[in-house]
């Protein structure tokens, strides 16, 4: 096993090497040109241009600024970003924990409703829980996540009130809206406690993430589990007169429960990218949108750090997934 | 193990690509640019008349009904946090390495130049005492040495005087190479400066330099910033220390930027700023924005397009301002031939069609501008007619008429006759053969709606006097592209292209002279420079142009701009459409807030004014 992982591992930095390559190449062949914004600006002269390319390296043909930029990573310094002159590192340390905190609670919630209610439904298949919660799915699988959140907005920010204003929760006298639109705490004075005000506005941007995420866990779960109880064990089980309870929550949902995981570990490294829509539209300070402002200005020293980051924990985590399959199904072996 | 490498990297070069295909092209000069003349900037206006300055000769109309400055009736109280939500978050708060609009915007809040611009953009004094004129001997005989005599007992937000030295340092900040200033444009031009005491700067130019007031209009950096040389690692590009009536105390990336009140701020005793604090919050989105104001979340919302001003008039207890501001969407018409590249030459190589004013005119007098005006930009903005319509160089224009009769006939008097569809061929045309088709190529960025349905209806309008266009948009970097990249603007390879410039609202003249001198046409001799992108030659606007940018008399220079302006009106090297506005949208209980004409909607210069209700 330890062989094993020590093999993987050492895979990885080759895998990691060409990604790099590729990543690099492909953003420099994009259009976005850090200095784009200057270039209509009539007071930026030619002259200045042309310094401010040759000081952020610009100029050097692509294989000296990859090299540059490798050499660098190497050291540990992930080098600074081309618009806001900051270390990339101190950028994205300034984003990550925004996006975990947001990523991870969405997650934890759709895990915990999910797993309960796709078991429920796999167990009672075709009963009228089961077509609500497969329509519910369906609906929600479909939906288009942006306009939801906008709904989200309008319905409870905008149109609802909020009946506790100017009580000592919430501080702020009325009319303050039901669940803020926007932003990870309140700013400025009348806040509520800072436990109240962190849960209220994670609210709306947990309800949006979780719709995206919801459905697919639980049809995960549902599958797994009509595939389990078709199984000869399972009627084994039953034959031996033990009770439908022990049958489906002690013997059926372990064995379902082995896919779901890998889907889990390979779902974690999503985590630490952001979702770029709900931090647009709840003006999040995360990750995606870190990405996304970056990318516009071609800032390459913020976009490698980022996607190496993520790069890494993909590998990480299917090497975790590999191993944590190992462990949940004896069968499984790697020597 | 070998197909989950290649799982992996499929899915990282997926990711990749669908971030460089989700990003929009880089910011150009469309409707809500970034980009942002850099001397430009509109420090904290001073304390006595701007609320209420009544409009000037020089002022230009505002478009919208609502535009009118609350007047100080009532006795302002202190107090208060106001939250102004902005579409965009400034990489840096340093003036001099930053140009977009946002900084411009949140700047004015916290620093300050030696002069700045009043709401109509006429330049007033701020951290000098008085403008320097000759009269007061600000200025000297041969215009080259200006003296400006500071405010007293101005401090920076840290407590320290703000004296002479802070302006040298500022100057040799921006001078020193590895500071990376984004722009040197201007301070080049100096000579030197020098303290005789403190409270006066002593700036001479190398030559007479028209523009110095809008150079000294950039904000002041106290000599405590740091080292040049380390410019962009300053912790000062963060959190500025300034001279203005607020100071950051926070900035949360992505998130907000708290401003507090500045205690050392020179009208502190007079109870100002009148708020406590003012917080910048960064919305992704204006739809998100709009939101956040509608239901009171927060209090004022930059930068408003056209578009939604009509939502906004309807949200009750939202009020808003709309002024215009320097940029006009215009069409640039070739008047040299397309296939001959960048030619420096275009009276012997005229544009086949648009070579002949007549055909000019006529396209002019075919395009209904009101109704671009009152269709696509809900009446909130107002009709263009030259590049000088705010600030104090505004030069009053007639708008071009509408007439399609006339139109017609100047086409029948220039050789375009009817052909078997409805659009003319040439018969006895000037510069091309009988028989060619009236059909021009028609650009402009591609992916910004309001242009796109601005070409719609001009393609309609000019369909109607028998001339053809056809639409071939671009993304924004190949139109605005440099000369290395090829760009069809840079080597006069177009028929019409559509955009708009962001001219400097403290000077015109960079912009004039870029835009229309005969020498500024981009060549191969000087690698594409210069932005006569029409290759307009006339020699009577070259003298007038390059003859305001030789005096300092804002009154003489104006009048010579207006003369060009008047023969660009004339020749038509471009039609102009419509002024874009600078407009915010605020809460009714904020009280004394104030638009400006602005190249950016720069109303944050009146914050040490604003109170809550």
């Amino acid at each position: 096993m330890t062989r094993y992982i020590i093999r993987r591992l050492l895979q990885a930095i080759p895998v990691l090497f060409v990604v790099s390559v590729l990543v690099f190449s492909l953003i420099q062949v994009a259009p976005n040109n850090p200095l784009a914004v200057y270039q209509n600006n009539p007071d930026i002269s030619p002259e200045d241009l042309e310094r401010l390319a040759e000081q952020y390296g610009l100029n050097d043909p692509l294989p000296v600024k990859y090299l540059k930029w490798l050499s660098q990573t190497l050291r540990g310094d992930w080098g600074e970003s081309l618009m806001t002159h900051r270390p990339v590192f101190d950028e994205i340390a300034e984003r990550l924990p925004n996006t975990l905190y947001l990523s991870i609670t969405a997650f934890v919630i759709s895990l915990i409703v999910s797993i309960p209610i796709g078991v429920v439904s796999a167990v009672r298949q075709y009963s009228w829980f089961d077509h609500i919660t497969t329509t519910l799915a369906f609906m929600g699988h479909s939906v288009p996540v942006f306009w939801f959140g906008l709904l989200l907005i309008i319905i409870f920010s905008v149109n609802l009130q909020n009946p506790l204003a100017g009580t000592f929760l919430f501080p702020h006298p009325a009319p303050l809206p039901l669940f803020p639109g926007g932003g990870m705490v309140t700013l400025g004075r009348d806040a509520p406690p800072p436990l109240v005000d962190r849960l209220w506005h994670l609210v709306l941007p947990v309800a949006m993430l979780s719709v995206v995420q919801l459905p697919q866990h639980v049809r995960y779960m549902r599958a797994g589990m009509l595939d389990v109880l078709k199984m000869d064990f399972i009627r084994t089980a039953r034959g031996k007169g033990l009770g439908e309870r022990v049958v489906t929550y002690k013997h059926a949902m372990k064995n379902a429960a082995i896919p779901l995981v890998t889907i889990i570990a390979l779902e974690i490294p999503i985590l630490f990218n952001g979702a770029l829509f709900t931090e647009t539209i709840f003006s999040w300070p995360g990750m995606g949108r870190l990405f996304f402002d970056h990318a516009q200005r071609g800032d390459y020293p913020v976009l490698m750090g980022i996607l190496m980051l993520s790069a890494t924990l993909i590998v990480v985590f299917n090497l975790v997934a590999d191993v944590a399959y190992a462990f949940l199904d004896p069968r499984i072996r790697y020597d | 193990m070998l197909s989950k490498s290649i799982q992996l990297l499929l899915s990282v070069t997926l990711l990749v690509l669908v971030a460089i295909a989700c990003a929009p092209a880089a910011p150009t000069q469309a409707p809500a640019a970034t980009t942002a003349p850099t001397q430009a900037a509109a420090p904290s206006v001073s304390t006595q008349s701007s609320a209420t300055s009544a409009p000037t000769k020089a002022a230009v109309a505002t478009t919208a009904p609502v535009a009118v400055p609350t007047q100080a009736a009532a006795t302002p109280k202190r107090g208060g946090t106001v939250t102004i939500a902005y579409s965009q978050e400034p990489p840096t708060l340093n003036h001099y390495i930053g140009t977009t609009s946002a900084m411009w915007s949140i700047n004015a809040m916290i620093l300050e130049g030696l002069v700045t611009l009043d709401p109509d953009g006429n330049f007033i004094p701020n951290l000098a005492e008085t403008l320097p004129t000759k009269e007061n001997g600000g200025v000297s005989d041969d215009g080259k040495t200006i003296t400006f005599k500071h405010r007293k007992g101005v401090k920076w937000s840290d407590g320290t005087a703000f004296t002479c030295d802070d302006v040298v340092f500022t100057w040799k900040a921006v001078m020193t190479k590895e500071s990376g200033a984004a722009s040197t444009v201007g301070w080049t031009d100096l000579d030197s400066i020098t303290c005789p005491d403190a409270d006066t700067t002593v700036a001479k130019f190398k030559n007479l330099y028209s523009p110095f007031l809008a150079l000294f209009r950039n904000p002041i950096m106290p000599k405590s910033a740091g080292d040049p040389a380390n410019m962009q690692k300053w912790p000062y590009n963060r959190k500025p220390i300034g001279t203005g009536p607020f100071q950051v105390q926070e900035w949360a990336s992505a998130d907000h930027i708290t401003l507090v009140r500045n205690a050392n701020y020179r009208d502190a005793t007079a109870g100002k700023p009148y708020l406590d604090s003012i917080i910048v919050k960064f919305v992704p989105s204006v739809d998100v924005g709009l939101n956040l104001l509608k239901s009171g979340q927060v209090d004022v919302m930059w930068n408003l397009s056209e578009a939604v001003l009509p939502t906004v008039e309807k949200m009750p207890g939202i009020k808003f301002v709309s002024k215009a501001s320097t940029s006009s969407e215009r069409l640039v018409l070739n008047l040299a031939d397309p296939k001959i590249d960048a030619t420096p030459d275009p009276l012997n190589n005229p544009h086949p069609i648009l070579g002949d004013l007549r055909v000019r005119q006529a396209m002019q007098l075919a395009i209904n501008k009101q109704q671009i005006v009152d269709t696509l930009l809900f009446g909130k903005a107002s009709v263009a007619t030259s590049d000088v319509h705010a600030g104090w160089a505004t030069c009053e224009l007639k708008s071009s008429e509408f007439s399609l009769d006339k139109a017609k006939q100047l086409l029948t008097e220039a050789g375009w006759v009817p052909g078997t569809d409805s659009i003319r061929v040439s018969k006895g045309a000037k510069f091309v053969k009988d028989g060619t088709r009236l059909r021009l190529k028609y650009q402009t960025t591609s992916g910004d709606k309001l242009r796109e349905d601005t070409q719609q209806l001009i393609l309609d309008q000019l369909k109607q006097i028998g001339v053809e266009v056809y639409i071939e948009n671009v993304p924004s970097d190949v139109l605005f592209g440099t000369w290395a990249s090829g760009a069809v603007r840079r080597h006069g390879q177009f028929d019409i292209i559509q955009f708009s410039p962001n001219p400097d609202i403290a000077d015109p003249h960079s912009h004039m002279y870029q835009y229309y001198d005969s020498a500024m046409m981009p060549t191969a001799a000087n690698k594409g420079a210069g932005a006569n992108y029409s290759r307009w030659v006339n020699k009577d606007a070259d003298k007038a142009i390059e003859q305001a940018g030789g005096i300092l008399d804002l009154k003489l220079r104006h009048d010579l701009y207006c003369q060009s302006a008047q023969l660009i009106a004339n020749e038509l090297p471009v039609i102009f459409l419509y002024n874009r506005s600078a407009s915010s949208g605020y809460s009714e209980r904020l009280q004394n807030y104030v638009g400006y004409n602005a190249s950016n909607p720069d109303f944050g210069a009146n914050a040490a004014n604003w109170w809550l209700k």
